[in-house]
């Protein structure tokens, strides 16, 4: 009972942060077409970022919304530099296909990752660090007996729960919410419509950036923190993503806890070492009954 | 109001606008007809800007309009309604609507709900579906939504791109009489893309018949209707 307890406890802090890196996956995909394999790239760098400030003295929280804003810029960065100069290229120009025009973005997303580690390794020095957590991870105590829930768990499920409804609402009920979806949903109409597509993008970039920072910051206290730790955490959040369905951000952040669930209890019940295999074959499963994922939309494009 | 002179539109070595010269005027209804392939969508795509020309000018208002994008040009008071009752299927029938006022809802804020007043008296069965998703729509309702969210941005010329395609002959005639309801007392001009070129010379002031890319008739439509051997040379009836 209290395996089963403590599965489900991780599983559900760790499901938390999956769903909140395929929701940033997800929403660049919506909003560019593109699979941004740099997002966890993004996330290393803004988390380090945060790490330098507070072992220099700022408080967690100064360090946290920084953390968050240079995420966010950094997103916004990459779309205006890199992808929507690419994306502006014209027809005849290289680009001459269109699985050309959709491989190129993607290819450099994979440079930018790279790019992204390889300055954080001379920037922070390549070895491991730690990175604090902002409460207790330590089981609650209920009449003598240590649950194995943490304040640390409860802070994540609880921030990660906030953003969900917080991006749910700007999605649904503002007008540059209204705006992004239509872009994502056919540009064309959008912009005729009179929306600004292009800036439209960019602030998916990012929306996308400031959330996987937000995973970056949730998932290193107990990771720890080097150029590489959250190439995984970006593997697991991309399969969530494809399990729930791309296209989907409710499906993203069903994915997300699925896996969280399947990551956890397999570690739990069996051993760490089959974790990776559980994956494959979640994805695989996914794949060969539902293709386009749990939620994802019939005409999704294939991934 | 809208001019264009010697226009040419490309698609790779496809030339699908081969030098057209023609105007819409202010406050008619101008109707561009031909069959199938003369370049009548491709016009309507050069001029509001999601396909560049490759040579010739547009003029609007005494301004060049080429090389705008499209979300500027719809700005400037031209709204486009493209081919194929172009809603979006997975919003509602309000976002579709207030979506194309989007870019008026800061400095027009009270027109704006106004504005789209207007559009569920014009359209009532829109209202009664407001809260629907666009992709639930009969073919009639969707091409009613596709105007609405065209007329929201308060245009000054709208472009309109077969709207009878795929619908009932009862609902055509509906659609066509409020677009020309809508010109004759708003003075809104309108420029209609059609291949059913009866019931486009039936309202329109203006007939321009478009073969292969070229402008081969320029009259009024009155003149156009009643020009039987036009007709059984390039409309075949």
């Amino acid at each position: 009972m209290n395996t089963f307890l403590a599965a489900l406890s991780s599983g559900t802090s760790r499901g938390a942060i999956f769903a909140l890196v395929a929701l940033g996956l997800v929403i660049v995909w919506r909003g560019a077409g593109i699979v941004n394999f740099a997002q966890m790239g993004q996330a290393m760098f803004s988390t380090y970022i945060a790490s330098t400030l507070i072992t220099n003295g700022s408080s967690y929280w100064v360090g946290f919304f920084i953390a968050l804003l240079s995420g966010a810029a950094l997103g916004a960065l990459l779309d205006l530099l890199v992808m929507r100069p690419l994306s502006n290229k014209k027809k005849n120009e290289l680009l001459s296909s269109e699985s050309m025009r959709a491989a190129v973005p993607v290819i450099a997303s994979l440079g930018i990752l790279g790019a992204l580690q390889a300055l954080a390794g001379i920037l922070w020095a390549a070895e491991e660090r730690g990175f604090p957590a902002p409460a207790k991870q330590e089981g609650f105590r209920v009449s003598g007996t240590v649950l194995p829930f943490t304040s640390f768990d409860l802070f994540v499920v609880s921030l990660v729960a906030i953003t969900l409804i917080l991006t749910t609402l700007f999605f649904t009920k503002t007008g540059i919410g209204l705006a992004m979806r239509a872009t994502a949903l056919n540009q064309e109409v959008a912009k005729l419509s009179g929306i600004r597509t292009n800036r439209t993008r960019t602030i998916s970039w990012a929306i996308s950036g400031a959330a996987s920072s937000l995973a970056g910051l949730l998932i290193t206290p107990t990771s720890n923190l080097s150029p590489n730790t959250l190439d995984l955490v970006l593997i697991v959040g991309f399969t969530a993503a494809v399990v729930g369905g791309l296209d989907s951000p409710a499906g993203a952040v069903l994915g997300g806890f699925i896996l969280g669930m399947v990551i956890s209890f397999i570690t739990f019940y069996d051993t760490p070492e089959d974790v990776f295999l559980a994956i494959l074959a979640v994805l695989l499963f996914v794949l060969i009954i539902r293709p386009r994922g749990i939620l994802g939309s019939k005409d999704a494009r294939r991934v | 109001m809208l001019k264009i002179e010697n226009l040419v539109t490309r698609f790779g070595s496809v030339i699908a606008i081969d030098g057209v010269s023609m105007q819409a005027q202010e406050s008619k209804i101008t109707t561009v007809i031909g069959a199938n392939g003369a370049g009548k969508s491709t016009l309507l795509r050069t001029i509001s800007g999601l396909e560049h020309p490759s040579s010739g000018s547009i003029t609007w208002r005494g301004e060049s309009i080429i090389g705008k994008r499209p979300e500027d040009i719809v700005r400037m008071g031209i709204a486009h309604v493209p081919e194929g009752h172009a809603v979006i299927s997975e919003l509602s029938v309000e976002e579709n609507i207030s979506m194309g006022s989007l870019f008026r809802r800061r400095r027009f804020k009270s027109d704006v709900s106004a504005a789209m007043e207007e559009m569920y008296e014009l359209f009532p069965r829109l209202k009664e579906r407001r809260k629907q998703l666009a992709g639930t729509l009969s073919g009639g309702e969707r091409q009613m939504l596709a105007i609405s969210r065209a007329l929201v941005s308060r245009p000054q010329l709208l472009l309109l791109d077969e709207p009878s395609l795929g619908l009932a002959p009862l609902v055509v005639e509906q659609i066509i009489d409020s677009v020309n309801t809508l010109c004759r007392t708003t003075g809104l001009s309108v420029l209609l893309v059609e291949q059913n070129a009866n019931t486009a010379l039936g309202v329109a002031d203006h007939g321009v018949l478009l073969s292969l890319g070229k402008v081969v008739a320029d009259r009024p439509a009155a003149e156009l209707k009643a020009d039987a051997q036009l007709r059984a040379a390039y409309l075949g009836y």
